[in-house]
């Protein structure tokens, strides 16, 4: 049987995807394929907070980047939690404080680029926890290119 | 006293406005982690993989940079 059909008769795990979502690799974790889940949480997750260490808490916002957090809503709750932090502590503060906190031209896409990068590539994750291949034994022949 | 006001993951890297380019660096590498710990046959040589990646982006993405540089300078003012 090629790899293809074993593919696509795997079945979809609905579960899996929705932690993956909910915190990324925790999908891959579920399944079983705990050290690719592990690497995937902290490479999304150290994209997400480098994101915000670079351009602060105000490139996560949904009013204002609606596009952009389409994208950044994929890494999941901490999207959610980020721009409900930014709306409650930094859209109110004085204008003062606003001008300190809001990052700049290049500093501001680029932090917003890491997060919205990290969302995207959180879907390509999301994919795979739910219909990839069963990786919990190591299958050494698959997608040889990369081994 | 500028650093010193600065509160990690608040109050944005605003200093770094010159050199943003060389974020591109943590950013590929931040990829090709996670995309690596999808792609990978095996774990074996997982890392070895991510710095590979890690390098093809950043370099692909600087000679895209150059590219288009040339192309702004260059050429479009020929037409």
């Amino acid at each position: 049987m090629k790899p293809e059909s074993k593919r696509q008769n795997a079945p979809l795990r609905p579960g899996a995807a929705l932690l993956a979502w909910i915190l990324p690799g925790l999908g891959h974790i579920a399944i079983g394929q705990r050290r690719r889940g592990w690497l995937m949480m902290i490479g999304i997750l150290f994209l997400f907070f480098s994101g915000i260490l670079i351009g602060g808490i105000d490139v996560v916002d949904m009013k204002q980047d609606r596009l952009w957090f389409i994208a950044q809503a994929c890494n999941g709750p901490i999207a959610f939690i980020a721009d409900f932090l930014n709306q409650s502590l930094l859209k109110t503060a004085d204008a003062t404080t606003q001008a300190r906190l809001t990052s700049l031209g290049n500093i501001n896409s680029t932090g917003t680029l890491y997060i919205a990068l990290g969302g995207l590539l959180n879907i390509v994750l999301i994919l795979d926890a739910l219909g990839g291949p069963d990786r919990s034994k190591e299958h050494p022949a698959r997608r040889g290119s990369d081994s | 006293m500028t650093l010193l006001a600065w509160i990690p993951f608040v109050t944005p890297m605003n200093g770094l406005q010159s050199i943003w380019y060389v974020l591109l660096i943590p950013l590929a590498f931040g990829i090709a982690m996670s995309y690596k710990a999808m792609r990978v046959a095996s774990l074996q040589n997982y890392w070895r993989q991510v710095g590979v990646m890690t390098t093809q982006v950043t370099i692909g993405i600087a000679a895209l940079g150059v590219l288009l540089m040339l192309f702004v300078r260059l050429l479009l003012p020929l037409l």
